[in-house]
């Protein structure tokens, strides 16, 4: 390479590179999954508000239909860091890093709902044999795994259990599948279900709490573990463990109906690890 | 028997009637295409909304249905539901290519896995959908496709009530618009007609007035008409007028006939005294000629008393007969013991057996004219002597019948033929030369009040005359 040909080249990755490096214009992609009420766009502007401010940059919020899409986004970078569930990050968690798990009713907890029509008889999961049951989604620990693998602890399968599955890709679809009679029982985040409550009474009323599973970790946001220690994310982390601590923060995580995002640990899902424990192994 | 009715209504009715009839004719005509065109408008309107809904349905549905994607399916069809807030789509059915239901708008109705067949019942292509005959809803069928590949169908059940109202408020409303317009029209074109036929009912009414004769159409009502009904009225008045002159004409033509059955009945009775009067004048030339013959003598003498005798009672009777202001006069017995002195000469002449009893009883017979009595009795009298020919049998009763004195001449000759009866018995114009002696009886009782019978049993011809005593004997 001529020594002409060298400077001519370091001014054109110069000039191509200058964007990237003005670093307040490159927004932090955040993936979203739908953890929580996704459907609700004020709730989606309200987030990012507060995020952004916190981080004090712009936040690009990418949403998928399936967990599954969100996840390999994750791990393939084109988001730095996501909202997901306990399951896809025990099941890439050599991969992924925990960089927060928010905290509701006083806890970083949360159970997964048994549901069935307000006038449905079934006092267990048994009693639903034979009927249609909708899950959130095949990621989706309180919308797939737990029913999934308290089925798998009998030795039984969905598919064989139930008269017909289906995925509604979205725990408020689940309530409105077994709401609207398409499905007689449904598989949801408890923590939605209850969040419904309070601002779609109507469609929960429409249905009951069969079965609740025990407390497990909340679905948390995470990070590709090798970028955990970019600053990017560490910056994004302090900004989600402080959110509360401003206003449109609060108000972010008031319409969220979480009290607060906590720094977390890999413990939290050791209950969906015993339940992933449990579930054969996907064909 | 309908034709019989309809010929007795009023000819006002009938028009009203049959402009009712045309109306309601038109009517139903007139609705029957507005309401086939309203249905036009709304079978294309409906099927325009159907196919916009099926088009919608098949851009929405159509890669769910291909991927057997249940949820997207029912969440295409709840979003749609709740963003057009269910106008007129009460339900909508999804199949996939094995005819089973992979969603609908209403679960309950068809659950996942459901026959889709079975629900297909009554459902038709947007092509053939029609609200004619359908209450509530129509059910309409179309196949989904993906580049020209049928990949499900869907059923959707459109709520059509509201076009169903609309006909029937339609049909409502034609039908009160058109009551109203016929029942206007109808009472219009009677009074209208009634108002048109009005110099005819005038005409009308003047001809149904034949008790005695047509009346006179007075002239203030002919000026109410118009020329037409005018001229119309003038000519019946003329008819009228016709009719009285040969009313008077007759009448003067009776009187004549009478007065000549009265020259002949003075004929009858000169007759009467001529012959008997020859007789006598040959008698006294035969008591000249043998004058010295005294038993020629008594016997010529004989028959000049009975000769004489007998013009004595022929003159009595045409004395009595004939009495000056005696028509007035009260009945007597006596009147009829001179109409059996009347008689009794004819009856001798024929040789005939007259039976006579009069017998009234307390009845007031003074309450009773004696002129028209005698005549209607020597009349009927001398009618049932001629009828009862030579040889014959007379009876003359008279007695009292309730409150009416009864007259009864009883012969046993041939009976009266038809054109006497219809002379005794009718009040109608009758055919001349027949006489008059039977017409004026009629005419006579008539005029008495009183009643006429007929009656011919076991070759008897009984006339009974029932007359009523008057209030006023004067």
């Amino acid at each position: 390479m001529q020594r002409r040909d060298f400077v001519k080249s370091g001014i054109l990755a110069a000039t191509l590179a200058t964007p990237f490096l003005a670093g307040a214009a490159v927004p932090f992609r955040l993936g979203l999954t739908p953890v929580f009420l996704d459907n609700d766009a004020h709730i989606i502007d309200r987030l990012r508000s507060g995020i952004s401010t916190a981080l004090g940059q712009p936040i690009e919020l990418i949403q998928k239909r399936t967990y599954q899409e969100i996840t390999a986004m994750l791990l393939d970078g084109s988001v730095d860091a996501a909202w997901i569930c306990g399951f896809p990050y025990l099941q890439h968690r050599e991969r992924l890093e925990l960089i927060g798990v928010p905290q509701w009713r006083g806890q970083p907890l949360y159970q997964s709902y048994l549901i069935a029509r307000d006038d449905d008889p079934a006092g267990s999961l048994s009693d639903l044999n034979g009927g249609t049951h909708a899950f959130s989604d095949p990621d989706s620990n309180s919308g797939y795994l737990v029913t999934a693998s308290d089925l798998a602890r009998n030795g039984q399968l969905p598919e064989n259990f139930f008269s017909r599955a289906i995925f509604t890709y979205g725990h408020r679809n689940v309530v409105r599948s077994v709401a609207g009679g398409l499905t007689r029982s449904g598989s949801v985040d408890g923590y939605v279900w209850e969040t419904l409550q309070q601002t779609e009474p109507s469609l929960t009323a429409r249905t009951r709490v069969v079965a609740a599973s025990e407390w497990m970790g909340f679905p948390p946001f995470a990070a590709r573990k090798d970028r955990a220690a970019s600053s990017a994310i560490q910056q994004f982390a302090v900004a989600l463990t402080s959110l509360h601590t401003s206003e449109s923060g609060r108000e972010a995580l008031q319409l969220l109906y979480l009290d607060k995002i906590l720094e977390g640990e890999t413990s939290l899902y050791d209950g969906i690890r015993s339940r992933m424990a449990d579930l054969p192994e996907r064909g | 028997m309908i034709g019989k009715a309809w010929r007795n209504w009023p000819v006002t009715v009938r028009v009203a009637f049959v402009t009712g009839t045309l109306m309601v004719l038109l009517g139903v005509v007139a609705s029957q295409r507005v309401l086939a065109t309203l249905s036009d408008l709304q079978n294309e309107r409906l099927r325009e909304v159907a196919q916009s809904h099926v088009d919608g349905l098949q851009v929405a549905l159509a890669p769910f249905v291909l991927r057997r994607d249940v949820w997207e399916v029912y969440d295409a069809l709840d979003r749609t539901r709740s963003q057009t807030g269910g106008a007129r789509v009460n339900f909508t059915a999804v199949s996939d290519d094995r005819a089973r239901v992979l969603a609908a708008t209403d679960p309950k109705r068809a659950a996942i896995d459901d026959d889709f067949e079975a629900l297909l019942d009554s459902a038709v292509p947007v092509k053939e959908v029609t609200t004619t005959n359908a209450e509530r809803t129509v059910r309409i069928v179309e196949p989904l496709f993906i580049q020209d590949r049928e990949v499900g169908r869907v059923l959707t059940e459109l709520d059509v009530s509201d076009l169903a109202a609309q006909r029937r408020h339609t049909t409502i409303a034609l039908l009160a618009a058109n009551s109203f317009a016929t029942s206007f029209i109808a009472l219009a074109g009677y009074f209208l007609v009634a108002r048109l036929l009005q110099p005819v009912e005038l005409l009308t009414s003047h001809i149904g007035m034949t008790r005695g004769a047509p009346e006179r159409i007075l002239d203030t009502d002919i000026q109410k008409a118009n020329s037409a009904f005018a001229t119309l009225m003038k000519n019946f008045n003329e008819m009228v007028g016709a009719i009285q002159a040969r009313g008077e004409a007759e009448k003067r033509l009776a009187d004549r006939e009478r007065f000549v059955s009265l020259g002949r009945l003075s004929s009858s009775l000169a007759h009467e005294i001529n012959n008997p009067l020859g007789g006598l004048l040959n008698t006294t030339d035969t008591i000249r000629t043998y004058a010295d013959r005294p038993d020629v003598v008594r016997q010529s003498a004989d028959i000049l008393d009975r000769g004489l005798k007998h013009m004595r009672d022929v003159s009595q009777a045409i004395l009595h007969e004939n009495r000056v202001d005696r028509s007035m006069n009260p009945l007597t017995l006596e009147d009829f013991d001179d109409i059996k002195t009347l008689m009794l000469p004819e009856t001798t002449r024929q040789l005939q057996e007259l039976q006579w009893d009069v017998t009234f009883g307390d009845f007031p017979i003074d309450r009773l004219p004696a002129a028209p009595v005698r005549q209607i009795c020597l009349n009927l009298l001398l009618n049932s002597s001629t009828a009862a020919g030579r040889c014959g049998r007379l009876e003359f009763r008279v007695f009292a019948d309730g409150e009416r004195l009864c007259l009864q001449i009883t012969d046993d000759g041939p009976g009266l033929n038809k054109p006497s009866l219809a002379r005794l018995l009718s009040q109608e114009p009758v055919e001349p030369g027949g006489g008059v002696g039977l017409r004026l009886v009629g005419d006579l009782v008539h005029e008495l009040g009183g009643i006429l019978r007929h009656e011919r049993t076991a070759g008897t011809t009984v006339i009974s005359i029932h007359l009523c005593a008057r209030d006023d004997p004067s």
